[in-house]
C-alpha cells in the first residue's frame, strides 16, 4: 500500500517512535495481562470455594470481551481517534480492577475483571495498532515488530511481579496495585499524539484506486448509516477475506504450545520448574525474534514480499509443532521451545503489518477490529476443542497434542497456502495498476517483482509443501508417532 | 517350657509368630503390657501382636551410608533388611546389630557370614505406637550402615509464605497431603498459644472457624479477621498410629498497607501524563508561532500567483524529506491553509 493513498506523508521517525514506545505498554497490557492473573486463580478459587473451571471462565470471558469489544473499539477510533480511546481504556482497566479487589462474589469478578476489564483492554490494543500505520510508512514493519515485542516483555515482567504482589498483599491488595498500575496505559495514550496530517478532517484526494482502498472509503463517508462508524466494505475485500479466513483457520492450533508445553513436558516426567522454565524460554525467543522479524521485514528485498515471509512464518509454525514428537527428553523440548519461540514472535510480528498492508492504514481500525471479534471464535475454542480427546489412558497428553499439532499444520499450511495465492493476486494487481502519481523507493521494487515467474514459484511452493507433509507422515521415524486417524487427518487435508 | 520358648524367639524364627499366637494369654499374665527398653523384641506380650499386617523393606547398601523413609501411618510388623556387598576388603565375616536412635537394640547383634560377596541382616519390628517410630539403623561392623527413618505420614505441599488477608474479611487455610500417601483418620487445627499449640474448637466458635475435611485435604475457614487472628495455625493429620503437623502463618492487614503503592502509583501516572500534556503544547506552540510567520510571509505571492515552490512549505512535523511525488499533496495542504486563514 503506497503512502500516497493516506492523502499525507506519515513521518516515519520522530515523534513516531514515541508513539511505539506507547503502543509498546498499550499491546503489552492487552495481551500479557489477561495471562499473568493466573497467578492468583488459586487463592481465588479456595476463598469463594469454587471448582477450577469456575476460575478458569475468568479467563475466557476478559478475552472473550477483549475480542468481541473489537469493533466497538474500531468504532471509537474512527471517530476520536487513538488517544482519547486508549486513555478511556486504561481508565477503564484500572478502574475493573478496582472494583474488583472489593469482590464478594466470582461473578463480581466476572463483571469487573472479565467484561469490563477485556472491553478497556480492547481500547488499548486496536488504537495502538492503528496509530503506527499512521505514523509510519517505509518503517512501519520495523515499527510494528518492537510494538508487538511489548507483549512478551511485559510478561516477563508482569509474572513475578505479581508473584511479589501475591505474597506482599494477597489477591484483593494485589488486585488494587494492578488497578494502579494499569492506568499507566494512560500515560501511553497521552503520548499518543494525533498525527499531524495537515489535512483534516476533509476527503482525501485518491489519486488512483489501488486496491479498491480509495472510493471505497470516500464512498463510505459519503452513505453513512453503519458506514459511518465501520468500514464494512471491507468484506468486498478480497485480500481481506482471504486474510479472516487464513487466521481462523490458523488460531485454532496458533496458542498449542503455550497452552500443553507444560503439561507435555510433565508428562514426559519432567519436574514442574523445569517445565516452567521452558515457557520462559519460549517468551524469552519470542521477544527478541519479534523487532528482528521487525527488521528483517524492513529490508529492500522482503518488504515488498511481507506476505510471504508471513506465510512462510506459519508454516514453519506448523512444521515446528509437527516435529514437535520427535523431541526426546528436556534438551529435545528445550530445542523445541527455542524454535516454536521463533515461529511464533514471526507471526505476531507480521500478523497486523501484512492486514496494514492489505487494507491500508485508512481502513486498518476497522478492518483490525472485524478480524478480533471474528478470530475470537477459534482463539477460544481452539484449547478446550483439543482438550476434547480421551485422556485417561497414558498417552493422553502425547495424543492431544498429536492431533493439535497436526490440526495446527494442516491449518497452517492452509493459510499458508492462501496467503501465497493472495500475494499472487496482489502482485498481479500491481502490475494493472499503472499509472501512480507518487512513485516512491519501494514502489518501484514493488512493481518490479510483478511477472510470471512468480505464479511459477508459488505453484511449486505448493507442490514442495505437500510432498513434504505426506514425507514427514509416512516415514519410519514418525510412523508409530502417529495415529492412524491423525494420518487420515492429514491426507483429508490436502 | 519358658525358658525354651523364649530362646526361640531370641533367635528371631518365623515360626515364633505362630508360637507365640498361643502363648498370648500367658504371656499376658506373666509379663504384662509391653517392656520399653527392650525395643523391637519379638515377643512382645500384646494381643494384636499376630494380627498386624506385615511389610517389608530392604535396600541394599552399596556404599558406606544410606538413608530411606517410611511411612507408617497404622501399626504393623515392619521386616527392614540390609544386604551389604562389602567394602572390597576380603573379609569372611563381620558382627551385624540394630540400632534404635542410636542407641543399641536388644540381643540383636549377630555375626554374618559373607556369601557370595554379601552379606545380608535382617530383622522384623513390632510398630505399635509413636514410641516406635524413630531412626532405625542396621549396623555391619564399624564399616557401613543402613537407616531407617520410620515416621508418621507427611504434609506435603506447605506453603512457606505467609497467608496474607485482611481485617473484617475471612481467609481459607489449607493443608493437603500428597496423593501417594494414605488418608489421614482425621484432621485436627491448632493455634501457637505461647510456646503451647491449642486446639482449635469449632465446635464452639461456629462463626468464627468452620472446618472442611475431604480425605487428604483439609479447610480451616476464618471469618471476621482481626490483627489477632495473625500469627501460626497448625494443623495435624490424625494417623493410628500418631499425628503429622504442618503449619501456617497467617497474616492480617489492614487496607492502607496496599493503599500507599497505590496512591504512589497514581500520583507517578498524573505527573506523568501532566508532564507529557505540557510538553505537547508548549511544542504546538511553537509550532504555531512559527506556522503564523510562514504564512504571513507565504500569503502575498500565493494570491496573485500560482503556488510557490515547495521549499517555502515550514516543516512543523518531523517529516523526511518529501520526494517530488508529493508536490501535488502540499499545493493542495498549502491551498487548504490558506482557506483557513
Amino acid at each position: 500500500m503506497p503512502a500516497d493513498a493516506l492523502g499525507y506523508v506519515p513521518p516515519d521517525g520522530g515523534w513516531g517512535w514515541a508513539v511505539v514506545l506507547a503502543s509498546f505498554i498499550s499491546i503489552g497490557f492487552a495481551y500479557a495481562f489477561p495471562k499473568s492473573l493466573t497467578i492468583y486463580y488459586k487463592e481465588i478459587q479456595e476463598y469463594f470455594s469454587i471448582s477450577y473451571s469456575q476460575i478458569a471462565w475468568l479467563s475466557s470471558v476478559m478475552l472473550a470481551s477483549m475480542y468481541a469489544a473489537g469493533p466497538v473499539s474500531s468504532v471509537l477510533v474512527n471517530r476520536y481517534g487513538s488517544r482519547a480511546v486508549v486513555m478511556a481504556g486504561g481508565f477503564l482497566v484500572s478502574s475493573a480492577m478496582v472494583l474488583a479487589s472489593f469482590g464478594t462474589t466470582i461473578v463480581h469478578l466476572y463483571l469487573c475483571v472479565g467484561v469490563i476489564g477485556g472491553f478497556g483492554l480492547a481500547f488499548n490494543l486496536q488504537p495502538a495498532l492503528t496509530i503506527i500505520g499512521t505514523y509510519f510508512h517505509a518503517k512501519r514493519p520495523l515499527a510494528n515488530g518492537l510494538a508487538m515485542a511489548g507483549s512478551p516483555v511485559l510478561l516477563f515482567t508482569l509474572a513475578p511481579l505479581n508473584q511479589l504482589l501475591y505474597d506482599s498483599f494477597g489477591w484483593r491488595g494485589s488486585f488494587l496495585i494492578l488497578g494502579g498500575l494499569t492506568l499507566n496505559c494512560c500515560v501511553a495514550g497521552s503520548l499518543m499524539r494525533p498525527v499531524n496530517k495537515k489535512v483534516q478532517g476533509q476527503l482525501q484526494r485518491e489519486p488512483h484506486e489501488r486496491a479498491g482502498a480509495g472510493p471505497q472509503h470516500a464512498e463510505a463517508q459519503r452513505t453513512g448509516g453503519v458506514h459511518r462508524f465501520i468500514d464494512v466494505s471491507l468484506f468486498k475485500h478480497r485480500g481481506f477475506l482471504i486474510y479472516l479466513l487464513g487466521n481462523v483457520v490458523m488460531f485454532f492450533g496458533f496458542f498449542a504450545p503455550v497452552v500443553f508445553l507444560a503439561p507435555y513436558a510433565k508428562h514426559l516426567a519432567v519436574d514442574e520448574y523445569s517445565a516452567a522454565f521452558l515457557l520462559s524460554i519460549f517468551a524469552l525467543v519470542d521477544m527478541f525474534v519479534r523487532p528482528a522479524t521487525g527488521l528483517m521485514g524492513n529490508t529492500q528485498r522482503i518488504r515488498p514480499r511481507i506476505q510471504y515471509l508471513f506465510s512462510f512464518a506459519v508454516c514453519y509454525n506448523g512444521a515446528c509443532h509437527l516435529l514437535c514428537p520427535l523431541a526426546s527428553g528436556y534438551a529435545g523440548l528445550v530445542v523445541y521451545a527455542v524454535f516454536s519461540g521463533m515461529a511464533f514472535g514471526m507471526v505476531c510480528s507480521l500478523l497486523f503489518e501484512v492486514l496494514m498492508d492489505l487494507v491500508g492504514a485508512p481502513r486498518f481500525s476497522s478492518a483490525v477490529g472485524l478480524v478480533t471479534v471474528i478470530e475470537c471464535v477459534p482463539v477460544l475454542l481452539g484449547p478446550p476443542l483439543s482438550g476434547w480427546r480421551p485422556n485417561g489412558s497414558a498417552g493422553g497428553y502425547f495424543w492431544r497434542v498429536q492431533v493439535h499439532v497436526l490440526r495446527v499444520w494442516r491449518l497452517d499450511a492452509g493459510a499458508g497456502r492462501v496467503f501465497l495465492h493472495h500475494a499472487l493476486l496482489q502482485l498481479q494487481e500491481a502490475g494493472r495498476g499503472g499509472e501512480a502519481a507518487a512513485v516512491g523507493g519501494d514502489e518501484r521494487v514493488w512493481r518490479g517483482c510483478a511477472d510470471e515467474k512468480e505464479s511459477e514459484r508459488t505453484a511449486a511452493m505448493n507442490i514442495l509443501s505437500r510432498v513434504c507433509a505426506v514425507y514427514l507422515i509416512f516415514t519410519k521415524k514418525t510412523k508409530p508417532h502417529f495415529l492412524p486417524q491423525a494420518r487420515v487427518l492429514v491426507c483429508v487435508a490436502f | 517350657m519358658f525358658p525354651l520358648l523364649r530362646e526361640k524367639t531370641r533367635n528371631n524364627r518365623i515360626t515364633v509368630i505362630v508360637m507365640r499366637a498361643s502363648w498370648m494369654l500367658l504371656l499376658l499374665a506373666c509379663c504384662g503390657n509391653g517392656n520399653t527398653k527392650t525395643v523391637g523384641q519379638s515377643a512382645h506380650p500384646v494381643e494384636s501382636d499376630a494380627l498386624l499386617p506385615a511389610d517389608a523393606r530392604s535396600v541394599v547398601l552399596k556404599g558406606k551410608s544410606h538413608t530411606d523413609k517410611v511411612d507408617v501411618a497404622s501399626p504393623m510388623n515392619l521386616t527392614l533388611g540390609c544386604t551389604w556387598t562389602g567394602n572390597g576388603k576380603k573379609l569372611l565375616n563381620v558382627t551385624g546389630y540394630w540400632l534404635k536412635d542410636g542407641r543399641p537394640v536388644d540381643n540383636s547383634h549377630v555375626t554374618l557370614q559373607f556369601e557370595n560377596q554379601q552379606v545380608q541382616l535382617k530383622r522384623m519390628f513390632v510398630i505399635k505406637n509413636e514410641e516406635n517410630l524413630g531412626r532405625y539403623s542396621c549396623m555391619f561392623g564399624n564399616e557401613a550402615k543402613a537407616d531407617f527413618i520410620l515416621a508418621v505420614p507427611h504434609i506435603g505441599d506447605v506453603r512457606d509464605k505467609p497467608v496474607v488477608s485482611y481485617v473484617g474479611d475471612s481467609v481459607v487455610l489449607v493443608c493437603k497431603m500428597d496423593d501417594n500417601k494414605p488418608n489421614p483418620k482425621t484432621w485436627l487445627w491448632f493455634r501457637a498459644n505461647g510456646t503451647d499449640k491449642e486446639e482449635i474448637a469449632t465446635v464452639a466458635e461456629p462463626q468464627k472457624y468452620q472446618v472442611q475435611n475431604a480425605g487428604k485435604v483439609t479447610k480451616l475457614h476464618v471469618h471476621n479477621l482481626t490483627q489477632d487472628d495473625s500469627g501460626l495455625f497448625y494443623c495435624g493429620a490424625m494417623f493410628t498410629i500418631g499425628m503429622a503437623v504442618s503449619h501456617l502463618e497467617l497474616k492480617v492487614i489492614t487496607i492502607y498497607e496496599p493503599l500507599k503503592p497505590f496512591v504512589a502509583i497514581i500520583l507517578e501516572v498524573l505527573v506523568l501524563v501532566a508532564a507529557i500534556l505540557l510538553f505537547e503544547r508548549s511544542q504546538s506552540k511553537k509550532g504555531q508561532v512559527q506556522e503564523g510567520e510562514e504564512v504571513a510571509k507565504a500569503e502575498p505571492p500565493a494570491t496573485n500567483a500560482e503556488p510557490p515552490a515547495i521549499n517555502v512549505e515550514p516543516p512543523t512535523s518531523t517529516s523526511s524529506a518529501t520526494p517530488p511525488g508529493e508536490s501535488q499533496g502540499l499545493e493542495e495542504t498549502l491551498s487548504a491553509r490558506q482557506r483557513k486563514s
